[in-house]
């Protein structure tokens, strides 16, 4: 037993004791550096929550967390914020939305009205769609975006031609990018639905 | 290189820049040339990372060399980078966030870069700590500038210019929609537009090569 054990010690004493040194050194960088990334994903929250939002001056999480199904048999608890404006009312309702594209994960921060009825559109807080093709989604007030700005908060449908001007629940898929078209639009449909179904049921719609 | 497997720090440098420059003589680290030099922000980005990784773990390792039992090296190797890889990544989402997200995934993936475990493996096992951080630096170097010159490339041919950030853009070829004569060609930020550079830089490396010889 003590052979074995002193076979163990000789065989990896190098590797325990560089694990816990490494270890130590991730642990110190990370209690360094972790409020910073944490910060900056409060700002870039703010600030695309402010860029779709323009009246809101703060968001304030709501009290209980609202479960979505996201298909699959997963569910997800919504980060939904209700925007308030200098005077403490509300003015929209703006939260973050998720779900597979092309690449990868594809999230969102989207704004609604007070009453969930209409939508201000969309900022994107993660996408590594195609150069050229897929990130086309990023373009703030693009071909893309715009035709959320204005549309009824529920079910979108996607079309691949069709008149992109037109604000209704038909959008026009991106040349060359329909997954990731097809990807936004099954983002929306999964959130904005649900999420004004939770909100109705709790009676927080005006 | 010497008759018992020893570096010089001249021919560690040499090496790194131009002999066994990583991308370009020892085709290590193709992955992320291609996938991340859609800009030469973005190349550059990487291959700071990786010049970080490769001074500190051919260090590391070089240091350990003597202690290390031959069944538990690549394991050794592998811990040592993930280390330097989760620090740079940290690093990157602390300070340069948009940066972070825009490279995604290829940051951690920089542990199962070849370069790095390669040069662990052939130099930092087996030269001083000296020669190993700048075999490290050299390589990393070599990398950065391949990186850099394709995603130059890249840029400038999908773009016309090359970005910095927002605000600093060099326009090199005048594109039409800013009232130029420049028809950006979308493909080049697209993978095709790698392999395509790529080839074209290897063949004329090749050629070079030859002529030399």
């Amino acid at each position: 037993m003590f052979s074995k054990l002193k076979l163990f010690i000789q065989e990896s004493w190098l590797l325990m004791i560089s694990s816990v040194f490494f270890g130590g050194l991730l642990a110190v960088t990370n209690a360094a550096w972790a409020p910073k990334i944490a910060q900056n994903e409060i700002s870039k929250y703010n600030t695309l929550a402010q860029s779709v939002l323009t009246a809101a001056q703060t968001f304030k999480p709501l009290a209980q967390p609202l479960t979505l199904d996201v298909g699959k048999g997963k569910t997800l608890i919504a980060d939904v914020r209700e925007g308030l404006d200098a005077a403490g009312n509300r003015v929209g309702w703006v939260f973050i939305a998720e779900g597979s594209g092309f690449a990868d994960k594809i999230r969102l921060v989207v704004a609604v009205d007070a009453k969930f009825e209409t939508l201000y559109g969309f900022s994107v807080l993660a996408c590594s769609e195609t150069p050229g093709f897929g990130d086309k989604i990023t373009i703030k007030n693009g071909f893309y975006q715009s035709q959320y700005q204005g549309a009824p908060a529920g079910k979108f449908t996607l079309a691949k031609f069709g008149d992109a001007k037109k604000i209704d629940h038909e959008i026009v898929a991106i040349t060359g990018a329909t997954v990731t078209s097809r990807a936004v639009v099954d983002i929306m449909n999964t959130f904005v639905v649900q999420i004004k179904e939770n909100l109705s049921q709790k009676g927080l719609l005006q | 290189m010497s008759e018992n497997n020893e570096m010089t720090v001249g021919g560690a440098f040499l090496g790194g820049i131009w002999t066994e420059i990583p991308v370009l003589r020892l085709m290590l680290g193709l992955c992320p040339t291609l996938a991340v030099t859609t800009s030469v922000k973005s190349g550059l980005t990487m291959g700071l990372c990786v010049v970080f990784v490769l001074i500190c773990s051919n260090a590391v390792v070089s240091m350990m060399r003597n202690l290390l039992k031959p069944h538990l090296r690549i394991l050794m190797f592998t811990l040592t980078i993930a280390a330097f890889v989760t620090i740079a990544d940290m690093y990157l989402k602390a300070f340069q966030p948009e940066m972070s997200l825009k490279l995604g995934a290829y940051i951690p993936l920089i542990i199962v870069n070849c370069i790095i475990i390669a040069r662990a493996e052939a130099c930092a096992a087996k030269n001083g700590v000296l020669v190993s951080v700048v075999d490290g630096l050299a390589m990393g170097i070599g990398f950065t500038m391949v990186l850099c010159f394709l995603g130059a490339i890249r840029e400038v041919l999908a773009t016309g210019c090359i970005s910095f950030s927002d605000t600093a853009v060099l326009t090199i070829l005048n594109p039409v929609d800013k009232g130029g004569w420049f028809t950006p060609c979308t493909a080049m930020i697209m993978p095709v537009g790698a392999f395509v550079t790529l080839g074209l830089i290897l063949g004329a490396v090749n050629q070079l090569s030859r002529k030399k010889a």
